[in-house]
Order: C-alpha cells, then structure tokens, then sequence
C-alpha cells in the first residue's frame, strides 16, 4: 500500500513532466521466440516514439524462421531504426538472448522489451528526462496487465501487475532494493556492460539484475504514470500463469542463493532482500496454514486463546482482499476501463483460488529447484491485450 | 517528483553554523499541561468522596477483577456489554492499590478514572486544534468538558463510556492527521473498534468518525484510507464475536447464553425508559438528574451541535453529537445513566466552536455595514462574553463545590471496615451484598461467589440458584444498602432474606442507611 500512503507519496510515483530536450539515446531490445502473432505490431508501434534518438534490436533464433521473417521485412521498411540479431546458442532464454545483442548497442541507455508489449509513444521522451533529472543508472517504467476481462485468474493477475508497479516498487526504490522487472527497464549502457549484463542461468535474469544492481549501490528510480505503461497481456491459460509463476519463484529462489543481496550496506536492506525473495513461498506457507487454522479452531476442542491465535494469519487475507477491491476500482478510474459487479465477485470469490494456484506454483519451484531442473518454460502470446489483432498476423 | 534513493550531494553539504536558540517548550503544551492540571485537580478531590458509589461502578471493577483472575466476568458473562471496557480497567487497577490501599474498593478505583479523563482532555484539545480551532477556544472547550459539574460527577465514576470516549476521541484525531497517512487512518478504524468494545453505544458517533476520514483525506487516496480505515475497524472489532463464535454462544439457545441474544435483550426485550419529554418517566427522570447537575452543557451543547452541523470544519463533532442526542429523544427504547458522558466532548466541541466562529464574526476586521461599525462589534462580543461568565461560572462554582466537598461514601468505607473487622471466618461465612461492597468483601476473606455473594444473582443466575439449594437460608448474613432495597420487589431470595434478618449493625439513617444484617435460620 506504499502509494497511497500519503497524497504526497502518491504523486511522487509519478514521471515528472518532460522538458522537451532529447539528449540521450536509446537502444532498445526486443527479444522474440515463436512471436510471430505479435512482434510486428509491436515494433511498429514502438516506431511511433516521439523521441528522436534510439534504435530496435530485435534478437531473434536461429532456429526460428517464422519470427526471423517477420523482423527482417521489418528490418528493410526501416533501416535507419530496425536491426535483426540472430542468437545461435544451443539452449535458449530470455537472458542469453539479451547478452548477444549487448555488445551491438550503440545507444547511451538500453531498454527491455518484450514482443508481446504496447508501448506509449512518449516513454522514450519521459524515460530521458528521468534519466537527466534524476542522473539514475537505472530507470524501471510501469508494466500493466490489462485483459482483466478474460478470466478469473487474468483479473487476480492483472491486480497483481496493477499492485506491484503502482505500489510496491516504489518502497523498493525507496528502501534501495529493487527486484527489476522485465521489461520496460532502462539501464546506462555502461553500467550494463560493467555489470557483465545479464545472468543467461537465472530464470528469473531481470530479479538478479535489479539485486546485483542495487547491491552496487546503482541509482534505481521508478515512475508510473497510467498513460504512460506498457501493455501486456496475461498468459492464456491457467497452465501458462503456473508455469511463469514458477519460472519467477525458482528465479527468485536462484537469486536468493547467488547471495549478492549479501553486499547490500544495511540491514534493513538485507532484510528486505530477504523477505521480498522468500515471499512467494511466504504466501504459500499462509496459503496453506488459513485453512488448518480454521478447521483447528472451529472442529478441535483448543482453548479459547490458541483457537483466536489461529484466526491471525486471516486477518492480513482480509484487509488484503480489502485493499484490492479498492484497488480495483482505482484501476479501472486510472485506465478507463468499465469495471462491473461481476468482476468484483470474481475478485472476491476467486482469491482462495489464486491462492491455491500461487502455493502450487510455490511448491513446484522449490521442487524443481530441489531437483535440479532449471529449463526455461516459456509463456505463450496470443495478443488478447492488444485492440484489434489483424487476423492475418495472429494467425 | 521521483523517488530518489539518495539525496543529491549538495543538499548534504554542511550549513553554515549558527548558533542554535535553546529549545522551547512549544505553546500548545504548556497550554494542555495547565488545562490538566485543573482538571485534573478538580476532578480528583474528594474523587473518593463524591458522588455515591453505584452498583455498575462495583460490576465493572469486579469483573476488571474476575479479568485479573482469568476470565471475563466474576459470574457467567452473558454478553451484556463487550469486556474491552473492564479489560482496560483490569489493566490499571493496580494504580489504586498503590495510591490508595486503605480506602473502599470502588472508591478508590476511581482514580484509574482520572487517567482516563486525563487522555480525554489531551485528545481533545488535540481534536480541537486539528479542526483549526484557535488555542483559545480549544482551551475553552477542554474547560467545558473538564469543569462541567456534570462531567465532574460522572467523569469521576467507573464507568466503561469514559473508556470508550477516550477511543472515539482517538479515533476522530487520526482521522484528521495533518499528514492523511494511510496508516493514521487504519489506526483511527482500530481506535473506533476499541472504543465500541468498550462501551456498545458508541457506534452511534461511528457515521461521523466516517465524516471525519472523509474530511482528513485527499481526493487522490480518499478510497485507500476509507478502505484502511474500515479493515482497522473490521479486524479489531471482529475479535469480539469471534471470540462468541469458538465459544459456540454466537447464537442464542436453551442452555446458555449467547452474544445475539443479549444483543436482542438489549435493543429490543429490556424495559424501555420511555420518553424523555414524558413527565415521570425513567428516561425523564434520568433527564432531570442530568440537568439538577448542569443544564448549561446539556441543553447548550444540544443545541450547539444542532448550529454547528453547519459550519463545515465543526461537521464530524457535530454529526457525533447530533445523532447522540437524536438516539436519546426516540420514545421508546432503554436509556442508559451514563449515556451522556459519550456526548459530552462533542457537546463542549461544537459549542467551543460556535463560540469562535461568532467571535470572528464579531471582531474580523471588515468594514461594517453594522450599524455601530467594529467598536460597537466588539463591545457586543465583550458584553456577550462578560454575561456569559457570569450566567455560567455562578452555576458551576456551586456544582464543582458540591463535588469537591461532600462525602457520600462514608456509610459505605465504615460498612466495609466493619465487616472486616467483626465477622469471624469469613471463609466459611456466606454475605450476600451489592456489587459496590463485593470487591471489599471479597478482600476481606470472603469466598468469591461461594462467600461473598452479588445480591442479583440468587434470583437471576440459574447456576448460581443451584449452588445454594436451600435458597436464603444458606446465607449467613445480608448487607442492606439502598440498591439492595429499591430491588427487592423484583428478587424474591433477596426480598425473604431482608424480612428474616435482624440488623447487626446500622451504619447512617433515612434512605441512605447501610445495614449489615444476620439471616435468622428460623425466621424472626
């Protein structure tokens, strides 16, 4: 609930308005494995940036022919903006991805994108002055999911996003531990390249850059502004939000026993790292306890006092499910999106759910983990957040 | 503005070293710290002496005391109000102990009292100064809760409403943080839940604390705070009937008792007081009482509330005690004697206030179209001030007087010191009296519940009549007070036990009088 603490904490969350200068250049990377659906409309709408200086790479398989194709025509309509990197490595992911296309950067700062993204053609110009005003190393922008509308799990994942960016990274900002996200990131080129880039290991490679980062003591700042946010979608089935769910939680886990959040100078800080990287399994354990909690107190014959002591791990579910009502109103105020009765019982009724979902998803990471499985499961993309997906290109 | 992890340098720069002025006490607390001291002073002598102790003062000491010994009550608690009250009294009742050991039980609790009215007169001011109140008719608002005669006597007695007021009085002041943090307004909806577990009724002012959160927000986090402050109220609030549901006694049934049940009791089964504006009524009655102490802060602030429901920055107090005074005028329904100690800050509030806004009217600094221009405004004001004082304090002083000189309890204290003193074994002797002597006898020896037993119960307590199968005659001895007498008629155990016993001892005459009687086994 960090934003909303205070009026004054809330407007700070906000990107400061540009002052119109370009002066630093960008080089943005847009990883795409099997992304054919989407990428074109991707790219072209990061082409209608109204910054002035900044380049797409855009890192392609090689054992991906659809996708090549689609970023080389796009490559040839704009030469002056567009460049196609081919990553041979035998196994691949996200991270290794990145590394390949890192030496070719030109640009001053390196963006993230994902294939999949809607990107606001002013970022460019706000991420700039941010950078300048600030004099960051590291800007995070926001990521919203936005198809709350397909199903009961999108609408619980898209709060989560909604959460996560307008809230709760900005107390990691603040506190000078700050977990990156994916995408929408910018980070100085150089600061990049001292930091060796990116952990081609870790599942969860934008978590280990944001720890390695801020245990460097990089300046990170992070902006939210509903115009502002890249759009993505949730992962469309319930077996896809299980999979990246546990991709992220063993990410954590792995970054968790890298240690480098060891180096963090204070020990509150430390604790934070701690606490944020555990968290998932956190919400897992309670996920669990609540319900024997409550069989314990209502069906065993337990004093009087233990039996309201099994009632407190309810009270935080509670106020949270409090909060994100709340918070779903304000969602569909800040995006414009009707927001009906409907989809607040489904928030409602759908939180044990998720719950359940978010302690399997938990429990299969540390199983992986423990069993030494560390491939990337990748998540699918069909388009559902964008307007209108030509047919042609989803297809 | 972005979040910046660190500052920039040159803000760490060292400023030029000037020396520093020596550090003041800042005005609004010596302000506070001589308003307490008056109050303070006024309220706390003869607290022991004045007024006459009640038998709710000694229920809610003895079961603050059945809490200190590990469960809610000292006979089987019926939900007839929620224990926080009793609880918090528990928590302090070892002041007394140490301040005044040799006095009555329940007198000397009373100071736990002045603790209470002490937070009360803090908030207040603290209240009146966050409504942009200026310190001088915060000042005047304390006065008039603190001094009130009406506040002296009841502020003075037991009673879990003071308890609850301080919450309330909490709550209201996180509501209005200068701040609007989030966490101050989830704090003002635990507040509230404290204050309701306190004392019931005080759910009535909730709608205006609600006004209140409402006022204290920003429009860009009003809904977050709204939602704070209602999980604060909720998750606090919630332990109460919870704790009825693990006990199995949510809802009411054949052999036991139940929250829901003593709920309907309450709102819908007891005997209601009747009107107030019915002559001869208990509602009217109590009416009177009030108003033989001060009519000044009761009517005044009735009608105070009513005007200030106007003016925008006294609304939240206002709504309070608005919708106080409108609950105590419904015509039917149960009033209960201290039910006005919950309006009385919102009653010197609004009418503090009122006193401002009309004192600015008078003396701003405008040209007038008035007739008599600014001189003449302020002569108006100084002559409404003066006539103000002098209708007032001629009142007050006489009240105030009263409460500081009188010793009411003295039949009681000798009653107690008697006991003590001349019945041999208490261990095995059973004394049935009011729950003002339970505490002291209970002190002196007497078995809890066993020995020492609370005159209600031999008719009303089922568990307590199965105790004592011969009925009166296992009792040894009564102690006849005025709250044992005017209840006869309705406790048949009681009211045998009165003709078949002979006074022992006679401590005063008339109404007032306090006997302590011997059961005759066979009859006079």
């Amino acid at each position: 609930m960090h934003a909303w603490r205070t009026p004054e904490t809330l407007e700070s969350t906000r990107f400061p308005a540009p002052d119109g200068e370009h002066e630093l250049s960008f080089s943005l990377l847009v990883p795409a494995r099997h992304e054919e659906g989407v990428l074109e409309h991707t790219v072209n709408r990061l082409l209608e940036s109204t910054h002035s200086e900044y380049e797409i790479i855009i890192i392609v398989g090689h054992d991906d022919p659809g996708t090549s194709r689609v970023a080389i025509r796009l490559a040839n309509q704009s030469p002056e903006r567009v460049i196609v990197i081919t990553d041979k490595h035998e196994v691949k992911n996200k991270p290794k991805a990145l590394n390949t296309a890192l030496p070719h950067c030109r640009g001053d700062v390196v963006g993230v994108f994902d294939a999949e993204d809607q990107v606001h053609p002013e970022l460019l110009a706000h991420v700039d002055h941010a950078f300048r005003a600030t004099g960051a190393d590291v800007v995070q922008g926001g990521v919203q999911l936005i198809n709350f509308h397909s199903s009961w799990y999108s609408l619980r994942n898209c709060l989560e996003y909604f959460f996560w960016f307008r809230s709760r990274l900005h107390l990691h900002a603040e506190k000078g531990f700050i977990p990156l996200g994916g995408n929408t990131v910018f980070v100085r080129t150089e600061v990049l390249r001292d930091a060796d880039g990116w952990d081609g290991e870790c599942l969860a490679e934008d978590c280990d850059l944001g720890v390695r980062l801020s245990s460097k003591g990089s300046k990170v700042i992070v902006a939210y502004d509903s115009a502002m946010v890249t759009k993505e979608e949730t992962p469309d089935t319930l077996g896809g939000l299980l999979k990246q769910r546990t991709r992220w939680n063993q990410g954590f886990l792995q970054v968790l026993r890298k240690g480098d959040w060891k180096q963090l100078p204070t020990f509150w800080q430390r604790m934070l790292a701690r606490y944020t990287l555990v968290g998932p399994f956190l919400q897992a354990f309670s996920g669990l306890t609540i319900p024997i909690g409550i069989f314990i107190a209502l069906f065993l014959d337990v004093p009087i006092g233990v039996a309201l002591i099994t009632f407190i791990p309810v009270l935080p579910t509670q106020a949270t499910l409090a909060f994100e009502v709340v918070g779903l109103h304000d969602f569909g105020a800040q995006y414009g999106l009707r927001i009906k009765p409907i989809h607040y019982v489904k928030l409602v009724v759908g939180a044990p759910l998720y719950m359940l979902v978010l302690s399997v998803a938990a429990l299969r990471a540390v199983w992986r983990e423990w069993t030494g499985r560390s491939n990337w499961e990748l998540t699918r993309h069909v388009g559902a957040h964008l307007p209108n997906v030509p047919e042609e290109t989803a297809a | 503005m972005t979040i910046l992890l660190e500052r920039p340098s040159e803000q760490l720069a060292p400023a030029p070293v000037a020396p520093r002025p020596p550090r003041r006490v800042p005005t609004d607390v010596l302000v506070v710290g001589g308003l307490l001291l008056v109050v303070l002073l006024i309220q706390g002598w003869n607290i022991t002496g004045y007024p006459a102790v009640s038998d709710d003062e000694g229920t809610y000491l003895a079961q603050a005391w059945a809490v200190q010994h590990g469960s809610l009550a000292h006979y089987t608690y019926w939900y007839d109000h929620p224990p926080g009250g009793w609880i918090q009294l528990a928590a302090l009742s070892w002041l007394p102990a140490v301040v005044a050991p040799e006095t009555l039980a329940v007198a000397s609790a009373r100071l736990v009292m002045l603790l209470v009215t002490a937070i009360s007169v803090v908030l207040l001011y603290v209240l009146a100064r966050r409504l942009a109140f200026a310190r001088w008719s915060a000042a005047l608002a304390v006065l008039v809760f603190g001094l009130s005669p009406l506040s002296v006597t009841l502020q003075r007695q037991i009673y879990l409403d003071s308890f609850a007021v301080a919450w309330a009085l909490g709550a209201f002041v996180l509501a209005l943080s200068p701040r609007k943090h989030l966490w101050h307004h989830v704090a003002a909806g635990a507040c509230a839940a404290v204050a309701i577990l306190s004392k019931e009724t005080i759910l009535i002012v909730l709608p205006a604390i609600v006004v209140a959160v409402w006022q204290g927000t920003d429009r860009t986090t009003r809904k977050f705070s709204l939602a704070g402050f209602l999980c604060g109220l909720a998750l606090v609030g919630a332990v109460y009937p919870l704790y009825a549901v693990l006990k199995g006694e949510l809802l009411p049934g054949d052999d036991h008792v139940s929250l829901l049940g003593a709920m309907l009791f309450q709102v819908h089964d007891r005997a209601g007081s009747g009107s107030i504006f019915t002559t001869g009524s208990g509602a009217n009655a109590l009416l009177d009482s009030w108003l033989f102490y001060d009519a000044v802060l009761l009517v005044g602030g009735a009608i105070a509330v009513t005007l200030a429901l106007a003016v925008k920055r006294l609304r939240a107090p206002a709504l309070a005690g608005f919708l106080l005074t409108l609950v105590a005028m419904r015509p039917g329904g149960y009033l209960p004697a201290m039910y006005v100690i919950q309006a009385l800050p919102f009653f010197a509030l609004s009418l503090a206030g009122l006193v401002e806004v009309a004192g600015r009217y008078l003396l701003a600094d405008r040209r007038g179209t008035w007739v008599y221009g600014r001189e003449g405004r302020r002569i108006v004001a100084i002559a409404c001030a003066v006539a103000a004082i002098g209708f007032v304090v001629p009142r007050w002083y006489d009240g105030d007087r009263t409460a500081l000189t009188t010793a009411a309890n003295h039949h009681y204290a000798s009653a107690a010191a008697w006991i003590d003193a001349n019945i041999a074994d208490p261990r095995k002797t059973r004394i049935v009296v009011d729950d003002a002597l339970w505490l002291d006898v209970v002190e002196a020896g007497f078995e809890p519940r066993h020995g020492a037993v609370w005159f209600y119960k031999l008719d009303l307590d089922s568990a307590v009549r199965a105790e004592f199968p011969n009925g009166w005659r296992d009792m040894d001895y009564i102690v006849s007070s005025p709250i044992v007498r005017q209840n006869r008629t309705t406790l048949p155990t009681v009211d045998t036990l009165l003709d078949r016993s002979t006074v022992v001892k006679a401590f005063g005459t008339g109404e007032d009088r306090i006997e302590v009687r011997k059961v005759n086994e066979e009859g006079q």
